[in-house]
């Protein structure tokens, strides 16, 4: 929208980069924090110990479960237990439209669980792309935000070329120039993270947002798609007539004697039609790529009926842009990169969002716009406003009654409360000390968690509990980061800031 | 800057950023569907094959057009290029029967 | 085991991006109040891309092509963010830091190579 390709690339990155900066750093805070998933749902039920379960045994208690449930579902996903989450948990749906009704059984006794009612870790990871909306509505949002990420991205080389010559250059004294430095610095050095997640997210969601290959050449037939690329195994259409499915252990059982290893989880689909089929998927071998061993079976008889292929190129080369997108390959101390590499993109959104009020403020006497009001309001409400939430999250996990109705509700709305009280606040407060105070008090809530957690269960290393040493670790360490922030955003208040700043080299490229 | 300021709030200004945003998200999606849709059934490999390929690089083309659109030097230039390319993709797919199988699915 | 690597590659990467990083003119001067002289720069700078180079080598050679490089980029990634915090806040203590990268990747490779 300017002359020249530069300044017309400019003004591309900051303004595509603004309107969705708020959704992309809600999506890279908690798509970060499901890189611990696991870890968040089992220090979320703290009562549950690791322990090993009998897989067969478990898919036969679930199935008992979901007959029960609803006889006439067309599909089930049962889960079945792990030493780290010793839970069955089912899903079961009438239509591929939804609902789509879940529960959490013993594997001990097939009946839903005793441990407290929550969402666990899965809250913050289908918040990664669903926003806690109608699922359809959000993963289109969060598509449409990682489009145009993609677009930030590619404008933002353009215009910063010189990132490169300042790789390292990170000026914290200057006030509007350290902003700029400080996201520059974040991404231009996590730049091939930035890529690969943002692309590889989409690739994730592709047959959603660009099916019309699958159109075209498959007729929208998406099962055939999937069987041809391997990714599946053949599975038999459904005759219309009532039937009994098999007991699922023997199946289970074979799976097991066929690779050597339990399945992670079995789909049945037409559970009680006369020609079900059964899944057993298990879990992805050593390898970059996300790829689910499958084999089928017959479920009125039992017997096996095949397994998915090998995938050739192409599809590897998805399945391995998946992988990347999880990371479930990484081991502990690749993953902690990985992490920081995904607190490394919600800084390079923060900085920027912050960057495009700090370059556009009013200078001198002129009176704020409202426009700028309302993205510094919303920068606030979001980059203070989403973690106090996540704090209130964990915090509402240990604090709320544990026989409270529709617990997992409650946690999900202290959610929401904690996030829209603190956004109020902060649309409330003065501008001068607004970060200060905000920051502040989500430090505070973070460094809350493990002491809460601690009084709450009597579960601390000086009781000799040792499970959540590292979840601890990490919220005093987020607590500590946060309060560090507090300070510095209360230091820059009190300098007060250089106005020739404003007037520096980049600043034509920012404001452009 | 004063008279660059005035000229940014001229409507025939905004008229033109909300032509491009349109034009960057209907066209750039429309090129990219239709691309793809052609790739899936022309490119001479195993038919699954095809259509990953295509769809792997739908996100990257969507992006190229919507850098397109916003560098082009007036907004009646980008949308005549896009809208060729369309055509093109379109007349490419129906000439490959992709509309044939739209409508039979 | 992979930590190790992890390891032997953070500390490689971070003593080659140090040394490019003192190749520069204004971070010569924050370390050392001076700009390098041209033959110093030089030096800097194929000692930086040595550093790299073998922690690509490294990564590679003990996690083959599927791990490696991307093992490898995530070990640049949290290397560089440490050059720059040091740079930032402490930029005196580069040069001693980086120098003690080096050893800690020798004890680390013979690891490695066991693991």
């Amino acid at each position: 929208m300017r002359q020249g390709f530069r300044q017309s690339m400019a003004w591309l990155h900051a303004w595509s980069g603004l309107v969705v900066g708020w959704v992309l750093f809600c999506v890279f805070v908690t798509g970060t924090a499901s890189y611990y998933r696991t870890e968040i749902s089992q220090w979320m039920r703290p009562e549950l110990a690791e322990t090993a379960s009998d897989p067969a045994r478990s898919a036969d208690l679930a199935a008992a479960y979901l007959q029960r449930a609803m006889p006439d579902a067309t599909g089930w996903y049962i889960e079945l237990p792990k030493p780290e989450k010793p839970l069955i948990g089912v899903m079961w749906w009438k239509s591929l439209e939804g609902p789509f009704h879940q529960a959490l059984l013993d594997p001990a006794t097939g009946t839903p669980t005793k441990a407290r009612d929550t969402r666990g870790g899965d809250f913050l990871y289908r918040f990664h792309f669903e926003l806690g909306m109608p699922p359809l509505w959000g993963r289109w949002i969060v598509g449409t935000c990682a489009l145009v990420m993609l677009v930030a991205l590619v404008s933002g080389i353009v215009t910063h070329r010189r990132i490169f010559a300042d790789f390292f250059t990170f000026r914290r004294r200057r006030s509007q120039r350290g902003w700029l430095d400080a996201h520059n610095v974040f991404g231009v050095l996590a730049l091939p993270f930035h890529l690969m997640i943002t692309y590889t997210g989409l690739v994730t969601l592709a047959p959603m947002y660009m099916p019309w290959g699958v159109v075209s050449a498959y007729k929208g037939d998406e099962m055939r798609f999937y069987v041809d690329s391997g990714l599946m195994p053949e599975l038999r259409a459904p005759s219309g007539k009532p039937g009994t499915l098999a007991p699922l252990s023997g199946m289970v059982a074979q799976g097991i004697a066929a690779r050597g290893e339990a399945p992670e989880g079995v789909s049945v689909f037409n559970p009680a039609d006369a020609t079900p089929s059964v899944l057993a998927v298990f879990e992805e071998p050593h390898g970059l790529a996300h790829e689910h061993p499958q084999i089928a079976f017959d479920g009125a008889t039992g017997a096996m009926l095949g397994s998915n292929g090998a995938t050739r190129a192409a599809a590897k080369t998805s399945t391995v842009m998946l992988g990347l997108h999880e990371g479930h390959f990484a081991g502990a101390a690749l993953r902690v990169l990985f992490f920081l590499c995904g607190v490394m993109g919600a800084a390079t959104v923060a900085t920027g969002l912050v960057l495009w009020a700090v370059a556009r403020a009013p200078q001198g006497a002129e009176a704020e716009g409202f426009g700028l009001r309302l993205v510094r309001t919303l920068n606030v409400g979001t980059i203070v406003g989403l973690p106090a939430g996540i704090a209130a999250y964990f915090l509402a996990n240990r604090l709320l009654p544990l026989d409270l109705a529709a617990r997992a509700d409650w946690e999900v709305g202290t959610f929401f409360g904690a996030w829209a009280l603190v956004a109020v606040a902060g649309a409330l407060r003065p501008a001068e000390s607004v970060w200060r105070e905000g920051l502040g008090l989500v430090g505070g809530l973070f460094l809350a968690v493990p002491v809460v957690g601690a009084l709450t269960t009597g579960l601390h290393p000086l009781a000799g509990e040792t499970r959540f040493l590292g979840f601890d670790a990490a919220m005093i360490a987020l607590g500590i980061l946060l309060g560090l922030a507090a300070r510095k955003a209360g230091q820059a208040r009190l300098r007060p800031a250089l106005r020739a700043d404003a007037g520096i080299t980049g600043g034509e490229a920012l404001r452009a | 800057m004063a008279p660059q300021k005035v000229a940014r709030r001229r409507p025939a200004y905004r008229l033109a950023v909300v032509g491009r945003i349109v034009l960057a998200v209907a066209g750039g999606y429309a090129v990219a569907a239709l691309l793809t849709a052609l790739l899936s059934l022309t490119l001479p490999l195993v038919r699954s094959e095809a259509v990953a390929t295509a769809t792997l690089l739908s996100f990257a083309v969507m992006v190229a057009v919507v850098i397109y659109v916003f560098a082009a030097p007036t907004l009646g230039r980008a949308a005549l290029t896009v809208a060729g390319l369309a055509a093109v993709l379109g007349g490419g797919l129906w000439l490959a029967g992709g509309f044939a199988a739209v409508g039979a699915a | 085991m992979t930590a190790i690597v992890v390891g032997l590659n953070l500390a490689l990467c971070f003593a080659g991006l140090s040394a490019l990083a003192l190749s520069l003119d204004r971070h010569h001067r924050d370390a050392f109040l001076v700009r390098p002289g041209a033959a110093r720069a030089r030096t800097l700078r194929i000692a930086g891309w040595s550093g790299i180079g073998l922690s690509f080598v490294a990564a590679v050679a003990l996690e083959g092509w599927n791990f490696g490089p991307v093992q490898w980029i995530g070990a640049l990634t949290g290397a560089a963010l440490l050059v720059v915090a040091f740079l930032s806040y402490r930029p005196g203590w580069l040069r001693p830091a980086a120098l003690l990268a080096l050893p800690i990747a020798l004890v680390a490779l013979p690891l490695a190579l066991n693991g």
